[in-house]
């Protein structure tokens, strides 16, 4: 291939372009942040294959049936998948180490056919491990209202 | 598919963390070496699919400045939004149709000039994953690797296994962005650890490069000089990640039953010679081995261990280092279509295979492989 | 000649309006997609492959499928994403054509969407500023440019309206009575945005000056909407209803990338609107599709126009006229619903843009007109062969497909 057109680095502008954007979640998700204001976990059902999603959806992929039958789940799961992160994203996209490795697991809630992913308190996690989830029905920032999971006993 | 179309050209630029010149200059580079390689000249050309991003170019309409450098001025043009490897299906599917007879793919992207993982990271559902700032594609690999591990029991040292054979290839290919000759598990085992089990060592290196490649129908190919035949192709979409069981490839599982239907293969393990995968992540690799039939299912590891997938094995997988050696987004997998035809001309020089007559290629796309493109190529 | 013959059987849109706040982009797009499964008869196990695209920059989305085609019907399915600008439906569309006329898919179900309220709010843009950037982003534009800009600038589409007036003798109260024409279709037309029965040029005249000679009146509003096609093969497409609309052919062509004096990208060479790239897109796809006379054979137009100079101007490059003829075709009532050809019986960009979908509803458009399901907006004339054109990119690509009541010979 061509040699290079240049020897110097070549001059470079970062442009420090942060946008914010305002997703529109859906009346499904608002209705999966709602119950857990209330210390409940809702997810949809599909009426044709009864499969649950949780975090709930509106169509079943599967069937494609309108997932409107919603479900009161209990806060108990099996971990599904686990890893222990060493790094985290920093905001410029770089891995970082973190001080302290933390789990994060994706855990299915008994009676549901979907996964949430979320962090997993304590430092050992192994597929097959029964979990709760640790809800915070007073939290601010509805992404907080399922802050983590934790082992049972 | 019976001569059908062909690949009758093809270049990669060097893959390097820094190519320290423009993207227009790489894909010029590579477009050419691509015409001149082909014989052809870019008025000879019918039609351009580029593969690029806008999140990763970091402007919108990213094909829009690849007009002049991929030869598309004033001429039939069109952008596949993933890797080049679904670009190629696009300009198949353009020859087929009978609309054209001379196609151009060009992939590119520069990992020097975009935030590392954040593109993967604005996949996620914006309405719950993404904004958890949790998961992202080293992540989401690493939960697939649990599952896969905890279903199969393939170990870590496996998983470095497969790393150190590719970048022990990648040593043969003098594109390759990193190798390690004589590499061993026990030096991945040493890298640096992201997400268990993924270290360093296992995770496909971004990079910045570009390929290309020119396809052209029977008619046009007949001409040519060893033109390498696309027998088959297969493309099939899996579930969100976390709606789907994670142990398994079943997009890519599905993709290459339709290209095996297509191709006249009936057991993979013996009718491929050679197969280039897009192993983003290492164990990727084993679950592809599974996915495309090489082996049974969970078998992944066995068949690693028998040394069937070495270089002097009687499947070699990923002769030129694979993803492992150099990963640029949108374009590794069609460096492995690349790959896969040089292996069937017998133009793989240091890398080269012996006695390739049918080679099949991998590209994907998304989280945890979510989508998956499987060609089998031959030669006369 | 095409391997397999290619029509469509079915379309769906979403409603189309400011800000969907009910639902998400997935959600929105399942609008689209499942009208269009009942428009046409089939279940997302007849599809073999999906084609689908939106401009990522508007939600910030990376390759929104990997998350939202679940939500269509693609489960298992190949979903090839293609994006081009604002052209991008109609490459999608494109997509659906080359899919199926290859002989490796049957069944193709096309998507393209733009949710774009969901889009970046720190600009703190107002409607009118918000379609001048989305315009902008459209156009290419980069993005820091536009934040640097604020929404000061309408941006090339006043360069090139300008210069269109200067070559054509079009006048401002041309622009006027394209507007007006374009939204009393709209008013009939139950999937578009904007509404004004009854407008008249007079009260287009009096809305803001933006920039001259482009008013408020003249712009495209900036839509949340989702548009789905379902393209097949001419034998299956005869088995599910009388009257598909065939595709006879498809063509795009770019030119160099032309901003003049934005974002110092492109050359200042390039006249925005010259547009060669469309008349070589035109003359390929009527070449294509067997046609010899377009001013003769064609019967509807469906120009790509989110600011009004354009539906006159692309009327042109599509070589339905010679260049200069088209101000005088609109004085003639040829380009109304009842004329000898029709133009953007829809209503046009000009009153309905979800960017992303945009182009592809251009098609969908000539595709319902043929098979005669535009209800009150219907044309008067029976429709043979319609053209439907995108553009999009710096000002650089062209997209043209032909449609037809009859296969391709």
């Amino acid at each position: 291939m061509g040699a290079k057109a240049a020897k110097d680095p070549v001059p470079r502008v970062s442009i420090p372009l942060n946008p914010v954007f305002g997703w529109t979640v859906g009346n499904w998700m608002e209705n999966f942040f709602d119950g857990m204001k209330e210390g409940k976990i809702l997810g949809s059902r599909c009426p044709d294959c009864g499969r649950v999603f949780l975090p709930p959806r509106m169509i079943c992929e599967r069937c494609f049936a309108k997932a409107d039958e919603w479900v009161e789940l209990p806060a108990t799961g099996t971990v599904q998948a686990c890893t222990e992160a060493a790094v985290k994203v920093a905001e410029n996209g770089d891995m970082v180490d973190l001080e302290n490795p933390e789990i994060i697991a994706m855990v299915k809630h008994d009676g549901a056919d979907t996964c949430i992913t979320a962090r997993l308190e304590g430092a050992d996690a192994s597929i097959g491990m029964r979990v709760e989830a640790v809800l915070n029905p007073g939290a601010e920032n509805v992404l907080d209202l399922l802050a983590a999971y934790r082992p049972m006993g | 598919m019976e001569k059908e179309a062909a690949i009758i050209g093809y270049a990669q630029t060097p893959y390097e963390a820094d190519s320290n010149c423009s993207r227009e200059l790489l894909v010029l580079q590579a477009t050419r070496a691509a015409l001149e390689a082909a014989g052809l000249k870019r008025e000879d050309l019918d039609t351009i699919v580029t593969a690029n991003n806008d999140y990763l170019d970091g402007r919108t309409i990213s094909n829009m400045r690849l007009v002049e450098p991929a030869g598309s001025w004033r001429k039939n043009e069109s952008k596949v939004e993933m890797d080049g490897a679904f670009a190629l299906l696009y300009a198949l599917t353009r020859i087929l149709s009978g609309d054209h007879d001379i196609a151009l793919v060009v992939a590119e992207s520069q990992a020097s000039v975009y935030g590392g993982i954040l593109p993967g990271i604005m996949m996620l559902d914006p309405t719950f994953d993404r904004q958890r700032w949790l998961l992202n594609e080293v992540s989401g690999a690493a939960l697939q690797a649990s599952a896969y591990m905890d279903a199969s029991g393939v170990s870590e040292e496996q998983i470095a296994g497969v790393a150190a054979k590719n970048l022990d290839n990648a040593a043969g290919n003098p594109l390759a962005l990193r190798s390690l000759p004589g590499a061993d598990a026990a030096k991945v085992m040493a890298s640096r650890p992201l997400y268990s089990p993924i270290r360093d060592l296992m995770m496909a290196p971004l990079c910045d490069g570009a390929c290309a490649l020119v396809l052209a129908s029977g008619k046009a190919a007949a001409k040519a000089e060893k033109p390498v035949w696309i027998k088959g192709v297969g493309f099939a979409h899996d579930s969100y990640l976390t709606e789907r069981p994670l142990e398994s490839m079943n997009s890519l599982k599905l993709a290459a039953g339709s290209c095996y239907a297509q191709a006249g293969i009936e057991d993979a393990a013996s009718q491929i010679d050679l197969a280039e995968v897009h192993e983003r992540f290492a164990h990727e690799e084993l679950m592809s081995y599974e996915a495309l039939g090489f082996c049974g299912p969970l078998q992944g590891g066995a068949f690693f261990d028998s040394g069937a997938t070495r270089m002097d094995g009687k499947l070699p997988v990923n002769a030129s280092g694979g993803a492992m050696g150099a990963n640029v987004d949108c374009g590794a997998g069609l460096a492995r279509v690349i790959e896969a035809a040089m292996q069937v001309r017998g133009d793989a020089g240091k890398h080269q295979a012996k006695g390739v007559k049918t080679a099949l290629a991998h590209g994907q796309t998304g989280i945890c492989a979510q989508e998956n493109i499987v060609y089998v190529l031959g030669g006369e | 000649m095409a391997r397999n013959e290619v029509a469509v059987v079915g379309v769906g849109l979403s409603k189309h309006v400011s800000k969907r706040r009910d639902v998400n982009m997935a959600e929105l797009v399942w609008e689209a997609v499942s009208a269009c499964y009942e428009d046409a008869g089939l279940k997302p196990r007849d599809i073999d492959a999906f084609a689908t695209g939106n401009m990522p920059a508007f939600e910030g989305v990376n390759v929104p499928e990997e998350w939202g085609a679940g939500h269509w019907g693609a489960y298992g399915k190949p979903v090839l994403r293609i994006t081009t600008g604002g052209t991008t439906g109609g490459s999608v569309a494109h997509g659906g054509y080359y899919l199926v006329g290859s002989g490796l898919y049957d069944t193709v179900m096309t998507i393209a969407f733009e949710k774009q309220s969901d889009g970046n709010s720190t600009m703190g843009l107002d409607t009118v500023a918000l379609a001048d950037a989305a315009a902008q982003l459209q156009l290419g534009v980069d993005p820091a440019f536009i934040a640097a800009f604020g929404g000061g600038a309408v941006g090339v589409a006043v360069y090139q309206a300008s210069s269109y007036m200067k070559s054509s003798g079009c006048t401002t109260h041309h622009l006027d009575k394209v507007a007006a024409l374009c939204r009393n279709n709209a008013a009939l037309n139950p999937y578009s945005h904007l509404k004004q029965p009854g407008l008249t040029p007079e009260e287009v005249a009096k809305t803001t000056l933006l920039q001259y000679p482009i008013r408020f009146g003249h712009v495209c509003p900036a839509t949340d909407g989702a548009c789905a096609m379902l393209f097949t093969t001419g034998e299956k497409a005869r088995k599910l209803t009388s009257k598909p609309a065939y595709v006879l052919s498809v063509a795009s062509c770019s030119d160099e990338a032309a901003l003049v004096g934005i974002a110092g990208s492109g050359t200042t060479n390039v006249d925005p609107c010259e547009q060669e790239s469309c008349k070589l897109a035109a003359a390929r796809a009527y070449e294509l599709a067997g046609i010899s006379d377009p001013r003769g054979e064609i019967d509807l137009a469906e120009p790509y126009s989110p600011f009004a100079h354009q539906m006159l101007m692309f009327y042109e490059r599509l070589l339905l006229c010679d260049e200069g003829e088209a101000p005088s075709i609109l004085d003639s009532g040829s380009m109304n619903l009842d004329g000898e050809l029709p133009v953007c019986p829809s209503g046009g960009v000009i009153s309905t843009n979800a960017i992303g979908a945009s182009a592809m509803e251009r098609i969908a458009e000539c595709a319902m007109q043929i098979m005669g399901k535009c209800g009150e907006r219907q044309v008067k004339k029976e429709v043979h062969k319609a053209v439907a054109h995108g553009w999009g990119g710096a000002v650089n690509l062209n997209v043209v497909a032909v449609l037809s009541d009859t296969p391709r010979r």
